[in-house]
């Protein structure tokens, strides 16, 4: 099978805070790390090349820094790496990215299975591996949990859409989006690092692909950031019930139906 | 891409997400039961932890001095005894690549991907001072006979090779690599130590053990320069291993004086806790950047025997002053065997010790010192 | 493509009914826009989910009747929702759930019309027509507002259980039956599914109720239990708590426990030492019970009741 697998490069803490001067995120001392979910899609790719034979290639959009996540994935065993990296790429929302993803895609060829983690960590969209598999016209299963090759063009996947549990047998072309918990994955190996640079790194600017510079980085960009706001802090109002105990139970039980906490999730 | 940037790059991520996810969890556990609970050192060696420096052409990483203080700084920030365990390994490697002859080279580096390597120097009758050793090798045809005991090496009973430090002649030291499966090597009893408990500390027992004239590390009378090579190597890196641990002590108090809160205010406010908080760093700061100063001379050819042993007594007292400080800001937690905080005062401490006391360090970084200005 | 004047709401369906996110959205939607709320409804011939939403008061409920239709994979699901904008235009808005389906074909639908998409949304509101969509990102750290300024629909994702769903009186819904929409059937997938027994998780992290026992509610464990049996809730402890056999380590909540965020905590003796309450700060509502009026816990909680937990809690498990 060939398969490719998307990378998304994110600060290696989630816990940042907008400067109050630049009204920017600040991004001080915060390096970067390949997206976790991202790590169980690679994995999910390795195991089954192990299973079912093919290449595994690794492939990530972003400026040139994030080649270190793409060798990264080769040390931990993918076979080819492909950055895309262009100026003309950035500032792109979702479906400028999918869109240059969904090309480059197209020009490897031939590919079997796309893999995605479910969403990455920083942007927390997910909608990254449906764009892609409509752009592709490929199927799609998205939150997948385990996932089976169970012949050479067919995957037998296992997911939850909230307590339903679902058996998918899929066939190729697909895309996958991977949990937390598809594939189980490694450290890097120590001894590996320097191994993976004998593995093809290649970048690809928008002149190595067929695209329509109008749908690239911003111009292509639907949507628009207007603004970034630090969440309000919690305040806790401390309201105090009844004294009686029998009034107070009486409130709550009022201000709870109130607020919708005793329905049962669907 | 710059090469070796990226390299170091990949393997610190890995380092980091290692300790988060396989070694500080398991803190506490590791220095209340003395040892590497959940397979720990089955992953840090799966991990290929033990190849780190062990030069490439025997299969290794071959990562460079600076790069392996960091690794240990980060590890050390999770768990100090497997920092150190992975200190007393790093060094024993670097002298056989430093010394060692080709054959024992050949033999026992492409080994130090899977067993750990000690490098015993300290007896009953001597350690700071090595001419009080009783034990001797004699020289048989092409073959030496070694005799003796070693006591409280790091990683005794857990290492499978040693690099022991043995007289040739009454007033000659000369160093052997010798292993486990030798005819006459034996495991003596394991010390219960007050720190770094999760790192064992035991003897050795040497009868009559047999080797090929290979086996001498360098050349007969070398001790002293070995011994002392060892020790800088060693020094680096506990300087490392410390600021881990006192960046595991600011975590803690950091998080602690930020949400404990005295008259509706956060502790972190008041000026007896910022002061304390600020000494802590202060320490940290210093000691990383003598760890980082002494580990740019050593991957540089320069001498760095002064400022690894600055990084070792400087860090050392001020790793467990800083745990001091942290023990007072929390109070009653801090005294609490169920936190974090007193092992690594408890860690922090066998530092004073091992590799030389900071007393025999200050001797040495004072006559470097005075010598280089007249 | 004709535009049409009206925002689009997906229904979702979980196990044989609607989702209470599709409500939710419908009473948000109204609320904030005077622009006619339409319901996209997939269902088989047999089911009249319609009946249940107009209670809601959509303007409007276009219904899809096709059995193939009902429990369809996303690719099949994205393909008919672009048939039915085809068919009738395409709406100002589209909005979904963002559950695990909406998250799925959102995005799918999205790439088909090549328009902007903002997902799990955690609040909504119109300038005009421009739908101004807030979303939380680096892990709810930081909040960005996002606007989809020159592309129809404005497609955004909504986190459930934000808004309040509302019923409505007036029954002046229209509904719109279709029964000859074409879709193309993803051929390459085959669903097996298996309804899972209602959540047996024990787990604090994930649990959606929380009655939690500190040193001043460990006597009364079984009115505590019968209130968490009546509210499905689980059963969390302070540190204290966890050396009575009773409890172990796995229920104990704050900094060396768990880490909660369920929709509603209620503390019952719990005084708020800062290794508890670092636990519970992504509690949506908290309630507390103690019988000392100066508590920490009472700063840190939404609703408070200053006496015995014991008469609380039976006055409770009498009313609820």
């Amino acid at each position: 099978m060939k398969i490719v697998v998307g990378l998304k490069q994110v600060p290696e803490t989630t816990n940042v805070k907008i400067n109050e001067k630049t009204k920017n995120i600040d991004r001080r001392g915060v390096s970067g790390v390949i997206n976790k979910y991202d790590r169980n899609a690679l994995q999910t790719a390795l195991d089954i090349r192990d299973v079912v034979g093919g290449t595994v290639i690794a492939m990530s959009m972003g400026p040139n820094d994030f080649a270190v996540s793409l060798q990264e994935a080769l040390s931990l065993g993918a076979d080819e790496a492909v950055l895309l990296s262009d100026r003309a790429f950035g500032g792109a929302d979702t479906l400028a990215t999918g869109y240059v993803l969904a090309e480059a895609i197209k020009k490897i060829g031939g590919v079997d299975l796309v893999i995605m983690g479910q969403q990455s960590v920083d942007a927390d969209t997910g909608q990254m591996g449906p764009i892609v598999a409509e752009m592709l016209g490929i199927s799609q299963v998205t939150y997948a949990d385990e996932i089976q090759p169970k012949s050479d063009n067919e995957l037998r996947i296992k997911r939850y859409d909230d307590n339903i549990e679902q058996e998918i047998i899929a066939k190729t072309p697909l895309m996958l989006t991977t949990t937390g918990n598809a594939g189980k994955p490694e450290y890097v190996n120590v001894v590996e690092i320097k191994n993976s640079f004998e593995k093809p790194l290649t970048t690809w600017t928008s002149k190595d692909m067929p695209v329509d510079s109008n749908r690239l980085g911003q111009s292509g960009s639907p949507t628009v950031v207007r603004r970034i706001m630090s969440p309000e802090p919690k305040e806790r109002a401390g309201k105090m019930l009844s004294t009686d105990a029998t009034k107070a139970a009486e409130e709550l039980a009022g201000i709870l139906h109130e607020e919708n906490l005793l329905a049962e999730e669907d | 891409m710059d090469q070796l940037k990226t390299r170091e790059e990949i393997l610190l991520r890995m380092v980091k997400s290692f300790t988060e996810n396989e070694v500080a969890p398991f803190d506490s556990e590791i220095d209340q039961t003395r040892s590497y609970v959940n397979n720990l050192l089955e992953k840090v060696h799966d991990a290929g932890f033990y190849s780190l420096v062990t030069p490439e052409e025997y299969g290794g990483a071959g990562f460079d001095g600076r790069t392996s203080a960091k690794v240990l700084n980060i590890l050390a920030k999770g768990n100090a005894s497997i920092a150190v365990t992975l200190e007393g390994h790093y060094k024993s490697v670097e002298q056989i690549v430093k010394y060692g002859n080709d054959k024992l080279k050949a033999k026992y580096l492409p080994q130090s991907a899977d067993r750990i390597i000690a490098f015993p120097m300290t007896e009953p009758t001597g350690g700071s001072n090595p001419m009080g050793i009783n034990s001797h090798a004699e020289k048989h045809g092409d073959s030496w006979i070694i005799n003796g005991d070693k006591i409280m090496i790091t990683n005794g009973g857990l290492a499978e090779i040693y690099c022991a430090m043995v007289k040739t002649a009454p007033t000659e030291l000369s160093f052997f690599v010798v292993d486990q499966d030798m005819d006459g090597f034996e495991f003596g009893k394991q010390e219960k130590f007050l720190g770094l408990t999760g790192c064992p500390i035991g003897e050795i027992l040497m009868d009559n053990i047999e080797v090929d004239e290979y086996h001498l590390l360098g050349k007969v009378g070398m001790g002293p320069e070995i011994g002392n090579s060892a020790h800088d190597d060693a020094r680096v890196l506990m300087g490392a291993v410390l600021t881990g641990i006192m960046e595991h002590q600011l975590d803690i108090v950091s998080e602690y004086a930020t949400q404990r809160k005295a008259m509706d205010t956060p502790i972190i406010e008041l000026q007896t806790i910022q002061r304390k908080v600020a000494d802590m760093t202060i320490a940290k700061e210093t000691t990383k950047l003598l760890y980082q100063q002494a580990a740019i001379m050593k991957d540089s050819g320069q001498d760095y025997e002064q400022e690894a042993a600055m990084a070792k007594a400087h860090g050392s007292r001020a790793a467990v002053k800083s745990g001091d400080d942290a023990l007072q800001i929390l109070g009653g937690y801090g005294y609490s065997l169920e936190y974090p905080v007193e092992h690594l005062i408890r860690d922090a401490r066998a530092m004073e010790l091992a590799e030389g006391s900071v007393e025999k360090m200050r001797t040495e970084i004072a006559l470097i010192e005075a010598k280089s200005r007249v | 493509m004709t535009d049409i004047r009206e925002n689009w709401i997906f229904a979702e369906k979980s196990i044989n009914k609607i989702n209470s996110a599709t409500f939710q959205l419908i009473t948000k939607m109204k609320s904030i826009s005077e622009i006619p709320v339409t319901v996209v409804l997939l269902e088989s011939q047999a089911d009249s989910f319609e009946n249940e939403i107009k209670q809601y008061g959509p303007d409007k409920i276009l219904t899809v009747k096709d059995d193939e239709l009902d429990k369809a994979d996303d690719v099949s699901v994205a393909s008919a929702l672009s048939g039915l904008i085809d068919k009738f235009g395409t709406p100002i808005s589209f909005i979904f759930a963002a559950t695990t389906f909406g998250r799925s074909v959102a995005p799918r639908l999205q790439a088909k019309l090549l328009t902007g998409l903002t997902a799990d949304c955690l609040d909504l509101s119109f300038e005009d027509d421009l739908l101004v969509q807030t979303k939380p990102s680096y892990g709810d750290n930081i909040m960005c507002e996002i606007v989809i300024p020159d592309f129809k629909p404005q497609m955004a994702t909504v986190r459930p259980n934000i808004f309040k769903a509302e019923k409505v009186f007036d029954d002046t819904t229209k509904i719109v039956e279709i029964n000859d929409l074409n879709w193309d059937k993803d051929a390459n997938i085959q669903i097996t599914t298996h309804v899972l027994p209602a959540k047996t998780d024990e787990n604090l992290a994930t649990a959606d109720r929380i009655v939690a026992l500190g040193r001043g509610g460990k006597q009364d464990l079984n009115n505590a239990n019968e209130l968490a049996n009546k509210i499905n809730a689980t059963v969390g402890v302070t540190r204290p708590l966890t050396d009575m056999d009773e409890f172990d380590q796995s229920q104990q909540i704050g900094q060396s426990g768990e880490t909660v965020a369920p929709d509603l905590l209620i503390n019952l003796g719990v005084s708020g030492s800062v290794q508890f309450t670092a636990g519970i700060e992504n509690a949506n509502t908290i309630v507390s019970v103690n019988t000392d009026k100066h508590a920490p816990i009472f700063k840190q909680s939404d609703y408070c009741f200053n006496g015995s937990s014991e008469d609380f809690l039976k006055a409770l498990n009498k009313v609820l």
